[in-house]
């Protein structure tokens, strides 16, 4: 009796919280504007961030206060339920690329965006509520948004789906959050709050050593982060002071990021620079860190196989996917655009941490002998492409970097997609424990070799088209350093074709099944595992042979960002 | 009257003990009220008094058979909690319009208390702290109403009601003294009045020997520390002829070594109340003696008792004007402390497993937090730092606002191990494993607890945090950007400090986070398998704990203006 009575009131208290996220949203709504004449449709706020978060923190809720056996038989609705949220915002954000909702003017000066909204939140410091989107953040806005969906479906069979379920779809309503934040405090608090649903990701669904793992990656990118954050208050303080809407009643001084470009560049065009030189790089460097912590380049890399190997499989397709683009991104949006003589002054630092993580992660990624382990390294390679690609200067090689973080982001969840099969079919992931695969389990055979092909630039996937742009913005910098990065690419080549060839082919007519699996015929991949892989080659594949399609939107912010941070409209 | 405020505008000046003094002072007075209540309503009985040489008898109803409504062991919670609320309600209604005049009360030409935006502002803080843990602790130390036989330990927890709340009111009165004290002598009194209760209460299971042991270790230190807290003010009395608070920083100036020796004597009475290093030795042993509602009274009411006095001390009295050469050694010495003490209190809490220790080293931590704050404004007051007074007044009130959110978060996490020790022990961290599979909704309170002490955003951990980094940042930055381009070299060395606070929220994380991968990851231990015991009020506690950590996160703007008017009356610049 006293159970049952206890169960009871727990329903209560779940009421209390659901009742209270519902005020929370509707709050949301009805922030009052900074701009009282603006009645346009919010496109953003809520149906792009604050839904998948509130549904998603509701479902928590609903699904955490039920017994376990409960829990399996919620778990089919709750797992539509999401998949069905998961939807809406990808429709949304393809409905506004194609302009089927209202008419959306991508065409877009320096610091101009699209559905631009701000409204008050703390206004004693300055901080809005301030959203927009441009041609450097709308690809990632629509690539989480086309993540999400495609990770539920592929872990469609994962354990206690009634809590993992929502937890993927909170994921993805903080990163975009990230990417719409057009004010430095909001920014912060998305860059945080993407932290919480991947550490419980981890640690919940994780591997033998998720304790461990899902610890390291919390602590490691939250000290990253908290020296972000001290640049981020330094810049704050250092601005000049002013007044208007924007700015905090108490401070003076403003965190909405449009006010501080303008002003960046309006010092920056001038004689005089923005804060001085040492200051300039101090603060470069401080942002820096943060992001290239999150990116992950080499020397800051240690947390990423780590977090890799011990997450589940969806936790990893959109960590590698889009979290470590975070970290690019962040960088083009805020260092970058403020203090374009630090990057000047970095230049051949970034140039050196870009090279050093493309050769490190390839070296490290020919010794593994852990699938998932070496596709982490081959992500650190990649994400040092990007580096070269912004240390280049060249608007071909940002415009190169975003590609790359588009392309990655779709091609590296299929690696982890493979992987995850592996795992959930074979149960180990040791590369020489089997052989011979393409017999039983042709499917997965298929899509490995299809995601190592495009990992590793092969053209017409979506990979190759931004290494090509890399590798040509790279050479009129740096020269015959070009034969680096040259090389590193046939060393990707090598180590793919060896895990390739000795997991699908060898091993005989009969093939050697791993012994993890005690001598069961393994199976092919699921039905779930196949919609959502095959969806994914289609589109490496759409976006290898008509790169325009994102890469027209990347140029023209490219462009518009040389104009009004280097000034030069193209070296 | 003499005009005490020296700006010239109209302070409402009212005797003590006059009609006016109860107008103004009518929270407080209903606090009294309470306290002579429980006194008085549960000895209410049958008895009759007989006039003497004559047979008649009066009804007395003090004493005899008590009635059985009024005698209940449930009364003195109800009665104190019930007490506290209205005082907290009024105070809130006066204070969230902030249309609240300024009262000073006086007796002759010395002015004893003074009520403005910053004694409410931290009355209000006592009291919700105070009620929330009395809250709890009508579910932790229960009432057992029932008829029929009782166990021993039953029989206890009924004997002592009326006491406990009796201290927990007391503790309430006294705090609030302190934060309308004027005069350090009425600040010092208030301070003992509050301390005595607390050190009764911290050993107040005196069946179990912890609880014994933790009240007289926090008794003895605690006594010391006002021992030399007292010859401190002796000393000051002794240079300044005066313990009034605007006479001893008027003179401030002109004052010898004895004033600055007094004054560091002072500071160690009040170090200990904000458990700053090297004062701090007590509080781990005294937070994981006490019962956690208790704790959490210390962690939070307490540290903010301390701080008054060390704002009252440091920012009134010393650190005045620029130039005066003397006082740099306090601003070095206080840098010092600060760092020492939130790298000592992190690096502590690293090692221990007991959650009541950790949140009590955590709690060091803070301090030492608030100390650098404290640092700065020393530097803006001390004329390091071109900046205009606002700059002061915002670090003054961002440690407010963190001074505040505490009651929040810290308070709410001790709550939390309250309701685990209704069911047994809560000083092993294994009795927190599995929490989030036993009862997810308090897991997740404890976990956001836990990243709001971290400083994760959105939560009102990070904004406080943030807000007290962005005031020491702001005053080491001042006015630069005027100058044209800044050199890294302009900036005030105070911004260090801001680092290092960065540095020990990181540490800081690790062990944060290991309390929620015990309670997500670890199998629950045995004879914890049952669901935790239902207790409605200590619950409801908790939800407001949670509710206010949450939206203070996401929309703080009412209380950052309360504590920016709070700092305002302290009249900084």
């Amino acid at each position: 009796m006293g159970s049952n009575q206890a169960l009871d009131i727990k329903n209560k208290e779940f009421m209390l919280i659901g009742g209270l996220l519902i005020i929370v949203a509707g709050l949301m709504a009805f922030f009052p504007s900074l701009n009282d004449s603006d009645t346009t449709v919010d496109w953003i706020s809520l149906p792009l961030v604050g839904f998948p978060i509130i549904v998603s923190c509701i479902l928590l809720a609903f699904a955490s206060q039920e017994s376990r056996a409960r829990k399996e038989i919620i778990a089919v609705p709750i797992r539509l339920f999401t998949l069905v949220a998961s939807l809406i915002p990808l429709a949304i954000s393809t409905a506004l690329f194609f302009d089927w909702l209202i008419l959306v003017d991508w065409d877009l000066m320096y610091n101009e965006y699209a559905l631009e909204k701000e409204y008050v939140w703390i206004e004693t410091i300055g901080v809005s509520w301030h959203v927009g989107m441009d041609g450097l953040s709308f690809p990632m806005v629509w690539l989480t948004t086309f993540l999400v969906p495609i990770t539920i479906i592929t872990t469609w069979d994962e354990k206690d789906g009634a809590t993992y379920h929502p937890l993927l779809l909170m994921m993805g309503g903080a990163l975009i959050g990230v990417f719409v934040a057009l004010d430095l405090f909001l920014f912060y608090v998305f860059w945080e709050l993407t932290l919480i649903p991947m550490f419980f990701l981890i640690l919940k669904w994780g591997g033998k050593d998720r304790r461990y793992a899902a610890q390291k990656f919390f602590i490691y990118t939250f000290c990253a982060s908290v020296i972000m954050l001290l640049g981020l208050i330094t810049l704050y303080f250092l601005q000049p002071e002013g007044s208007g809407a924007q700015y905090g009643t108490v401070t003076g001084r403003t965190f909405d990021m449009t006010v501080l470009f303008s002003n960046a560049t309006a010092y920056n065009m001038g004689d005089n620079v923005f804060l001085g030189e040492d200051m300039q790089n101090i603060l470069f460097a401080m942002l820096m860190i943060g992001f290239l912590v999150k990116l992950p380049a080499v020397p800051f890399h240690t947390w990423l196989p780590d977090a890799h190997v011990q997450a589940p499989t969806g936790g990893s397709m959109l960590l590698a996917g889009v979290m470590l683009k975070m970290g690019a991104y962040g960088m083009l949006r805020i260092p970058i655009a403020i203090f374009p003589d630090a990057v000047v002054y970095y230049q051949d630092v970034i140039m050196a941490i870009g090279l050093i993580s493309l050769v490190w992660g390839a070296i490290v990624c020919l010794g593994q002998t852990n699938l998932k382990k070496m596709v982490a390294y081959s992500s650190v390679s990649h994400m040092g492409v990007i580096l070269l690609g912004i240390a280049s200067m060249q608007p071909i090689g940002y415009a190169a970097a975003l590609f790359m973080m588009f392309a990655h982001g779709i091609i590296s969840p299929m690696l982890f997609a493979v992987c995850g099969a592996f795992k959930h079919h074979y149960h180990s992931m040791e590369i020489g424990a089997m052989r011979g695969m393409a017999k039983w389990s042709p499917y997965l055979a298929v899509y490995m070799m299809f995601a190592w092909m495009a990992s590793l630039g092969l053209p017409l996937l979506a990979g190759f088209v931004a290494e090509l742009m890399v590798m040509i913005a790279f050479w009129p910098e740096y020269g015959w350093w070009i034969l680096l990065p040259g090389a590193v690419l046939a060393i990707t080549a090598a180590y793919y074709l060896w895990s390739m060839q000795r997991t699908i082919f060898e091993g005989g007519d009969e093939g050697q099944p791993p012994e993890s699996l005690n001598g069961e015929t393994p199976p092919d991949i699921t039905l779930s595992e196949n919609i959502g892989m095959i969806i994914l080659a289609i589109f490496t594949v759409i976006f290898g042979i008509f790169p325009f399609i994102a890469l027209g939107m990347m140029d023209q912010w490219t462009v518009a960002f040389f104009e009004g941070v280097f000034n030069l409209g193209g070296i | 009257m003499s005009e005490h405020g020296g700006d010239g505008f109209d302070l409402p000046i009212v005797e003590v003990f006059s009609t006016d003094f109860w107008k103004a002072f009518a929270p407080e007075t209903i606090l009294i009220c309470g306290l002579l209540m429980i006194f008085i309503i549960p000895n209410l009985g049958n008895s009759k008094f007989r006039i003497p040489l004559t047979k008649v008898r009066v009804p007395w109803f003090l004493g005899g058979r008590r009635f059985k409504l009024t005698g209940s062991p449930a009364i003195p919670g109800i009665l104190a909690t019930g007490t506290l609320f209205t005082a907290l309600g009024m105070m809130v209604i006066e204070a969230i319009d902030g249309k609240m005049d300024t009262t000073t009360v006086v007796s002759g030409d010395i002015i004893i208390l003074q009520m403005d935006n910053f004694s409410r502002f931290f009355e209000i803080l006592f009291l919700a702290a105070v009620l929330l843990a009395s809250m709890a602790s009508l579910d932790r130390i229960p009432a057992h109403t029932f008829e029929g036989k009782k166990s021993l330990e039953e029989m206890y927890d009924n004997r002592r009601q009326a006491d406990f709340y009796i201290l927990m009111l007391t503790t309430a009165i006294g705090m609030c003294i302190v934060a309308l004290a004027q005069d350090l002598f009425v600040l010092f009194v208030g301070l003992e009045l509050a301390s005595l209760a607390t050190y009764v209460l911290v050993g107040f299971h005196k069946e179990s020997k912890a609880g014994a042991e933790s009240g007289v270790k926090y008794f003895i230190v605690g006594s010391v520390a006002s021992g030399v807290g007292l010859y401190g003010l002796s000393l000051l009395y002794l240079e300044f002829g005066s313990l009034q608070l605007h006479t001893i920083a008027a003179n401030w100036a002109d004052s010898t070594i004895l004033g600055t020796l007094a004054l560091g004597l002072v500071l160690v009475g009040f170090g200990f109340k904000v458990s700053a290093a090297p004062f701090h030795f007590a509080a781990p042993d005294a937070y994981a003696g006490a019962n956690s509602p208790v704790a959490g009274v210390l962690a939070t009411a307490s540290k903010a008792m301390g701080m008054i006095g060390l704002i009252r001390v440091l920012l009134v009295i010393a650190l005045p004007e620029a130039g005066a050469d003397e006082s740099a050694i306090w601003l070095y010495t206080l840098a010092t402390l600060s760092v020492i003490t939130m790298t000592w209190g992190n690096v502590a809490a690293l090692g221990s497993t007991n959650p009541k220790r950790m949140l009590a080293y955590s709690s060091v931590a803070h301090a030492g937090y608030m100390l650098a704050a404290l640092t700065a404004v020393g530097a803006w007051k001390w004329g390091e730092v071109e900046a205009p007074g606002d700059y002061a007044e915002a670090i003054v009130a961002a440690v407010l606002f963190h001074l505040f959110v505490l009651v929040a978060f810290k308070l709410g996490a001790f709550l939390v191990l309250g309701l685990l020790e209704m069911e047994g022990g809560a000083s092993r961290l294994s009795a927190l494993s599995g929490l989030a599979r036993r009862d997810p909704l308090i897991g997740t309170a404890m976990f956001i607890f836990m990243l709001a002490l971290a400083g994760v955003p959105p939560l009102a951990g990070f904004m406080s945090k943030f807000l007290v980094i962005a005031g020491i940042v702001s005053t080491s930055v001042g006015e630069l950007w005027m100058n044209g381009t800044v050199s890294f070299s302009d900036i005030h060395w105070v911004w260090w400090l801001a680092l290092a606070m960065f540095i020990n929220s990181a540490i800081s994380v690790f062990y944060y986070l290991r309390i929620g991968v015990v309670m997500f990851l670890d199998v629950p231990e045995e004879g914890r398998r049952k669901p935790l015991p239902y207790g409605a009020s200590i619950r409801m506690a908790i939800w407001i704990c949670l509710v206010a950590t949450i939206l203070l996160g996401l929309s703080g703007d009412t209380l950052i203006d309360m504590c920016y008017r709070a700092a305002d009356s302290l009249n900084l610049a």
